[in-house]
């Protein structure tokens, strides 16, 4: 009986003090981004923490599924987004600190193929995915709610393709998932962003969209409105500026280009 | 001779059984204490246990003989065993367990319904064997034994737990079976007036 | 119409993929089980912990397995494919495995305990009525293990119903192929304006699922009280 009861004292103890000292510490800022980011991003947290700051906490996952976690009351600091209704739709529900949403980086829409493979594919209107494709499947994000999917679908209906290869879509639940069917070998083509194609040794870029077949991609950010840390809004003002940009630049990012009005 | 057995077998760190003899015609009952391992003989007469050592005639034919290597298997014993507790399958009906050992039964001998009548359990072939009393239970297993076209039959306490007057009935029949059958019966039991009434030759265990 | 016609077609999915996955798998349970019930060999003990695996493995990491084996690179999925022309991977036939898998620990359990529970003297007096080894495996062990036998695969069935993490992992969602219920449900969770649709296959999700475990139950009680019928 004395053991136990010493056993659990002890037990209470450390349990008070690593209470109290995760509540001690500042908080480093929690920033939920898109998948597309996870390189460049950890890229620049660590480029920040190399200016004397707390290391942002980073958590990838699609733009849908990180909405869908604010709407819900998610207790975060940013929020990057891999296009702009997502953002909308958190803008809407009125979770955004006001003032603090822009729009800083772009990106182009690629079809990859496993390293391994050969050809090119020429991308244009009415072009022969779905013979390409064979009995093999399309992997995609998720064209109904991920933007990866939704811009990917966007393109391949505005070239007259996508009902030719609808049912031949595997749908990941973000762009990185889709990445990996093809980085092994389980799927023969996949759309993602130019940057996870160029992150990844397992696959080769074999074409392009062009551009004007989909919305542009653009990547706003914005500081939550129940942000608690203090560092959020240095580490986004960081993200937006002249050298934060050029850390996403050499992941292969692009600029950000305002839509024509 | 009827039987011949002599068998030894280890039963455990602390027991062993052995048992010799030989037998004649008629119903030879195995008489002896509760736990001296009656029932281990009949089993090994079965060819349900092995024994260690030994052999097992019955009616001129070797079931088990350890010198040299015999040991027919169970289905093949043509032995008729009445277990104590019936051990009717219970999800055969009454006319389903008689029924059961039958493709077995080299020579017609008894049709089911005179087997039925035989016992007394006509009324009771559609019955299930949940539904039965000690006594109707113990007739089954006799007639389900019966119809198996044994050579032999090998009764384990056939009566030790039926009431009194259900006690006399399957005892009268287990009479007219030994008399009318002509099998050689090797019938086990701690009850000596059973023995008496019903054995011509007794084997003492323990 | 209580669901809109593609949220049957999910539906139909789901019990077809289940229900393959359980007929398939039944035969492996049971010989399974009856192995490790009746059997004395070295490494029963790695059987059978071989056999509980995908029931305290990460389903991730069940499916991640059945990836990068049952995969068109995978040694055994690129044989499949060479020899056969069978895939698994992107069908709903691997989603039928991925479920089957799942399913294999709680049917050997099942079937393991009502096969431990036939009165082997049964099949004693059996063998002494002059039954065969077969004879006695089919008019007295399966009949009687039957009832147990039936609510494993019952429960394997609701569990297979349930099955999401390997599913996704190996298969991925593909509406009208590998989308089942679980599935549905979680990529509805994605869209907004979907409180409706999750709400609606949630619910057929608990129906089905209850219904199975209900139904296993009694016919688990059907197995225990029915046993031997005993007469003395």
């Amino acid at each position: 009986m004395r053991l136990a009861a010493r056993f659990f004292s002890v037990l209470l103890a450390v349990f008070a003090t690593l209470w109290l000292a995760t509540a001690a510490t500042a908080k480093p800022p929690l920033v939920l981004a898109a998948a597309s980011l996870q390189e460049s991003l950890n890229a620049a947290a660590d480029a920040w923490a190399a200016k004397h700051h707390e290391r942002p906490v980073l958590s990838f996952a699609s733009s849908s599924a990180l909405a869908k976690q604010i709407d819900a009351g998610a207790p975060a600091d940013l929020f990057i987004s891999a296009d702009e209704p997502w953002m909308d739709d958190v803008q809407k529900n009125g979770f955004l600190a006001p003032g603090t949403r822009i729009s800083f980086l772009g990106n182009t829409l690629v079809l990859v193929a496993p390293a391994a493979s050969k050809g090119m594919v020429a991308i244009r209107a009415g072009f022969p995915l779905a013979q390409a494709l064979g009995d093999g499947k399309l992997s995609m994000a998720d064209p109904v709610s991920v933007p990866a999917g939704k811009y990917g679908k966007a393109s391949l209906t505005a070239l007259g393709v996508w009902p030719s290869v609808k049912d031949k879509v595997v749908r990941g639940d973000s762009v990185r998932a889709a990445l990996a069917f093809v980085e092994r070998g389980e799927a023969p083509y996949g759309i993602v962003y130019a940057t996870d194609a160029l992150s990844s040794k397992a696959v080769r870029i074999v074409g392009v969209f062009p551009s004007s077949s989909h919305p542009p991609i653009t990547y706003p950010i914005a500081r939550l409105a129940a942000s608690t840390s203090q560092e959020a809004e240095g580490f986004r003002l960081f993200l937006i500026s002249a050298q934060g940009r050029a850390i996403f630049r050499h992941y292969g990012f692009l600029p950000h280009r305002p839509q024509a009005l | 001779m009827s039987f011949e057995i002599d068998v030894r077998r280890r039963m455990g760190p602390e027991t062993e059984i052995a048992l010799r003899f030989t037998a004649g015609a008629g119903l030879t009952a195995l008489f002896g204490p509760s736990g001296v391992g009656k029932t281990s003989v009949l089993a090994m007469v079965a060819g349900l246990l092995r024994p260690d050592a030994g052999h097992v005639r019955v009616a001129g034919e070797t079931l088990f003989d350890a010198a040299r290597g015999t040991n027919v298997p169970i289905a093949r014993r043509t032995a008729g065993y009445v277990f104590q507790d019936a051990r009717l399958f219970p999800h055969f009906s009454v006319r389903g367990n008689l029924r059961y050992g039958m493709r077995r039964a080299a020579r017609p001998g008894m049709s089911l319904d005179e087997m039925a009548a035989f016992l007394g359990i006509a009324a009771l072939l559609d019955r299930w064997p949940r539904t039965l009393s000690g006594g109707e239970a113990q007739r089954v297993a006799i007639g389900r034994a019966l119809l198996s076209g044994p050579r032999f039959l090998l009764m384990d306490e056939p009566l030790a737990s039926l009431d009194l007057t259900r006690r006399g009935e399957v005892m009268g029949l287990i009479e007219r079976v030994r008399d009318e059958l002509g099998l050689p019966i090797l019938y086990v039991s701690h009850d000596r007036r059973e023995v008496d009434r019903l054995a011509a030759t007794v084997v003492e265990m323990g | 119409m209580l669901l809109s016609p593609d949220e049957w077609q999910i539906v139909r999915l789901s019990l077809r993929v289940s229900g393959v996955a359980v007929a398939l798998t039944l035969p492996i349970a049971f010989g399974l089980a009856y192995l490790l019930a009746r059997g004395k060999f070295p490494g029963k003990i790695l059987i059978d912990a071989l056999v509980h695996l995908p029931l305290v493995l990460p389903p991730v990491v069940t499916g991640w397995l059945l990836l990068i084996g049952f995969g068109l690179r995978g040694p055994i999925g690129s044989r499949l494919h060479d020899w056969f022309g069978l895939t698994l991977i992107f069908r709903w036939t691997g989603a039928a495995l991925a479920a089957g898998i799942m399913a294999l620990p709680l049917m050997v359990r099942a079937m393991r305990l009502s096969i431990e529970a036939v009165d082997r003297r049964l099949e004693g007096a059996a063998r002494t009525l002059g039954a065969s080894g077969w004879r006695v495996f089919w008019t007295i062990t399966v009949p009687l293990a039957l009832p147990g036998v039936l609510a494993g695969v019952v429960l394997g069935f609701a569990r297979s119903i349930g099955e999401f993490g390997a599913t996704i992992t190996f298969v991925s969602n593909i509406p009208g192929e590998t989308e089942t219920l679980p599935i549905a449900i979680y990529a509805a969770l994605q869209v907004p304006g979907s409180n409706a649709i999750v709400t609606r296959l949630a619910l057929i999700s608990v129906v089905l699922s209850l219904g199975a475990l209900v139904i296993s139950e009694m016919l688990s009680r059907r197995a225990g009280a029915g046993r031997g019928g005993h007469v003395l």
